[in-house]
C-alpha cells in the first residue's frame, strides 16, 4: 500500500523520469512495473499531482484517472483515418473481413459503457417523499406496459445503489427483446427521479410528465445556444399532448 | 524541473494493456503538442468559429445516429436545414419508430444567439467579467477523423473546472457542422453520443419543402433570445446568486402560461431554471434522461412556496448548487 514496499530502485528511476532524466532502459523497466504494480502507479499519480500543483495546472490534472478512462473510452472507439498503403496490400481482404469480426466486439464493449447492462428505452423513473401515492399509478403504468413484472423488480434492485442519474438502467429486463427493438414513445417519455430523502428511483407520472415538458423548453434553450444547431431535440421525447 | 514529456500522466496510469510500442509514439507525439501548442489554440479558435457561424448559412441534409446513456438502442434521425430569402428553415425527422418531427424556422442569418457569440470568443463586447472559452475548457485537437466519408477534426473539450461535463466533437472542416458528438461526465462515463452517417451539402430544397410534415409534430421556437446582443443582461424576477464561472444569462421567457424560464449558456453548455407558484407538495429531488438533468427543489419568497427546477445537461451537483442559490427579487 505504501512506497516501503516499491524496490529502491524503481522509485529512484520513478524519480529520474520525473525529472526527465530516466534512462531508456529504466523507463521500459518501469513500463513494465506500471503494469503490475498499483501501487508504483499510485506513486507516479501522486508525483504527477504533487508537481502539477506546484505549477498551478491541478484542476486539469487532479482527476488523472477520470483522463485515463477518456483516453480508454475515445481509443476503443473506432477511427477511420486514411491508412496510406496497407488497404492496397494483397492480404488487403483477410484484413477487411479481420475488422468486421473485430468490430462488433469493440461495439459492445462500447455499449456496455454507454448503456450498461439493460433498461426500458430511457426510461424517465420518478420519485416523490411520499411513497404511498405512487402505489396506484405504478400499478397503472404496469398495465399499460407489456412487461409490468420488471416494474417492481426495478425498485429493488435500484434499493441498494447509491443515489444518482444511472441507477434504473439495472433493470433485469431482457434489453434485445423489449427495449432494444421498442420505441414506442410511451415508453420512452419515462424519467429516472430519485428523490431527496431515498436512494431508490420510482416512477411518478406527475413528475415525469413534468420534467419532459421542461426538458422540451430547455431544449429551445440549448439548441440555440451550444452551436449544434437542433441536435438537441433529440433529447426531447415528442408525444400526443393531453 | 519538468519536461512537456510529462504533461500528460495518463499514458503513464493507462490501464494493463498498453504496449511499450504505444507508449514511444505517445512520447513523440507529446513534445511535438507542445511545441505546437500556440498553432493549435489558434486552430481551436478557428475551429469553434466556424462551428458557431458557418452551418447557419448553409443547406444540407444529414442522417445521423443517436444513443444515451438509459437507452441501449440505436435512434436514427435525419436532420434538414435550408436558407430561404435569408431565413433559416429547418427539420428534425425520427427515422424510427412512429413518424415524428420537429420544425424550426424564423431566425434570421446573421442573427446570432449568445451561445454562437461566446463560442466566437466574441466576448470583448459583453463585458469583462465573463471567462473565456479557453478559461473553461481545456481544448486539445486530437486530430483528423473521417466521419460520413468527409473530412473532418476530433476536438476535446475537458473542463477546467467540476461543474461541467467534458465532449468530443468531431468538426467537419469545410462547414463547421458537428459531424460526431459524445457528451462525458465526470466519471468518464458517456452520456450521449451521436454521429453523422452521410451529409449531403445541396440537397433538392423545393421537394423537401413540399414534403409534408409529419402528423405528430411540434414547431420549435426560433426566437428565444436577443439576436447579436451586446451586453450581458440580467433576469428580472429571479436571481441566482451562484452560477458556473463562464455562464451567462441568455434570456428569460414565459413558458406554459405559468413559469418563469431563464436560459443560460457558456457557449457550449446549456441549462435553464423554472420558477413557478406551487399549488401543494413539492416534489424534490433529482430527475434525469439520458444526458439531462432536472434537479427540483423548493423556495420559500415573500410568505409563497415555489417550486424550483433546474434542467441541463450539467452534473449534478451544479444543478443543485445553482438551485439552493436562487432568491426572488
Amino acid at each position: 500500500m505504501t512506497e516501503q514496499i516499491q524496490p529502491p530502485v524503481l522509485a529512484e528511476s520513478l524519480s529520474a523520469l520525473m525529472d526527465n532524466q530516466a534512462s531508456e532502459l529504466e523507463i521500459q523497466r518501469l513500463l513494465k512495473a506500471l503494469d503490475a504494480s498499483p501501487e508504483l502507479k499510485s506513486t507516479w499519480s501522486r508525483y504527477q499531482i504533487a508537481s502539477a500543483g506546484l505549477k498551478g495546472e491541478l484542476p486539469v490534472i487532479a482527476s488523472s484517472d477520470f483522463a485515463s478512462r477518456i483516453s480508454a473510452a475515445i481509443d476503443a472507439e473506432e477511427t477511420y483515418t486514411l491508412k496510406p498503403q496497407a488497404a492496397l496490400q494483397p492480404e488487403a481482404n483477410q484484413a477487411d473481413s479481420g475488422n468486421v469480426v473485430v468490430m462488433p466486439l469493440r461495439w459492445w464493449q462500447q455499449a456496455g459503457r454507454v448503456a450498461v447492462a439493460a433498461s426500458v428505452a430511457g426510461a424517465l423513473i420518478v420519485g416523490v417523499q411520499q411513497y404511498q401515492t405512487v402505489a396506484p399509478q405504478t400499478a397503472e403504468f404496469a398495465v399499460n406496459n407489456a412487461v409490468s413484472a420488471p416494474v417492481a423488480a426495478t425498485e429493488t434492485k435500484a434499493a441498494n445503489l447509491p443515489s444518482g442519474i444511472n441507477a434504473p438502467a439495472l433493470s433485469a429486463r431482457t434489453v434485445a427483446v423489449q427495449s432494444g427493438y421498442e420505441s414506442r414513445p410511451q415508453e420512452n417519455r419515462r424519467v429516472m427521479f430519485v428523490p431527496r430523502q431515498e436512494a431508490a428511483p420510482i416512477y411518478n407520472e406527475d413528475v415525469s410528465t413534468y420534467v419532459n415538458q421542461l426538458i422540451q423548453e430547455h431544449t429551445d434553450n440549448a439548441s440555440i445556444n451550444s452551436g449544434q444547431g437542433m441536435l438537441p431535440y433529440t433529447r426531447v421525447i415528442l408525444v400526443e399532448e393531453e | 524541473m519538468l519536461t512537456p514529456l510529462f504533461i500528460r500522466p495518463v499514458l503513464f496510469v493507462f490501464p494493463l494493456l498498453v504496449s511499450l510500442n504505444l507508449h514511444a509514439q505517445d512520447v513523440v507525439v507529446t513534445s511535438s503538442q507542445a511545441q505546437s501548442n500556440i498553432t493549435q489554440s489558434q486552430e481551436v479558435t478557428k475551429l469553434l468559429q466556424k462551428m458557431a457561424s458557418i452551418p447557419h448559412t448553409l443547406n444540407y441534409q444529414g442522417s445521423f445516429t443517436y444513443q444515451h446513456k438509459d437507452n441501449p438502442s440505436l435512434q436514427s434521425f435525419r436532420v434538414i436545414h435550408w436558407v430561404q430569402d435569408g431565413i433559416e428553415h429547418e427539420r428534425l425527422q425520427h427515422l424510427n419508430g412512429p413518424e415524428r418531427e420537429f420544425l424550426r424556422s424564423g431566425k434570421a442569418i446573421g442573427c446570432a444567439s449568445l451561445g454562437d457569440q461566446l463560442l466566437q470568443g466574441k466576448i470583448g463586447q459583453l463585458g469583462a467579467n465573463l471567462a473565456r472559452m479557453d478559461q473553461l475548457y481545456k481544448f486539445e485537437i486530437r486530430g483528423p477523423e473521417r466521419v460520413a466519408g468527409r473530412e473532418a477534426t476530433a476536438l476535446l473539450a475537458l473542463p477546467l473546472d467540476t461543474y461541467r461535463h467534458s465532449s468530443l466533437l468531431t468538426i467537419d472542416n469545410e462547414t463547421g457542422l458537428v459531424l460526431k458528438s459524445w457528451l462525458v461526465d465526470e466519471s468518464a462515463r458517456p452520456l450521449e453520443r451521436y454521429q453523422f452517417i452521410d451529409l449531403d451539402l445541396s440537397p433538392d430544397v423545393d421537394s423537401i419543402r413540399q414534403q409534408p410534415a409529419a402528423k405528430l409534430q411540434r414547431s420549435a421556437t426560433a426566437q428565444i433570445s436577443e439576436c447579436n446582443p451586446s451586453d450581458l443582461k440580467q433576469s428580472e424576477h429571479w436571481r441566482l446568486a451562484w452560477v458556473p464561472p463562464g455562464f451567462a444569462f441568455a434570456g428569460q421567457r414565459q413558458v406554459r402560461d405559468h413559469i418563469d424560464m431563464m436560459m443560460y449558456t457558456d457557449g457550449l453548455t446549456t441549462f435553464s431554471v423554472f420558477v413557478e407558484l406551487a399549488t401543494g407538495a413539492i416534489p424534490e429531488g433529482v430527475a434525469s434522461r439520458g444526458a439531462t438533468l432536472a434537479v427540483m427543489d423548493s423556495l420559500v419568497h415573500q410568505g409563497k412556496s415555489y417550486r424550483i427546477t433546474v434542467v441541463g445537461e450539467i452534473p449534478v451537483v451544479t444543478a443543485q448548487k445553482i438551485a439552493q442559490n436562487i432568491n426572488g427579487l
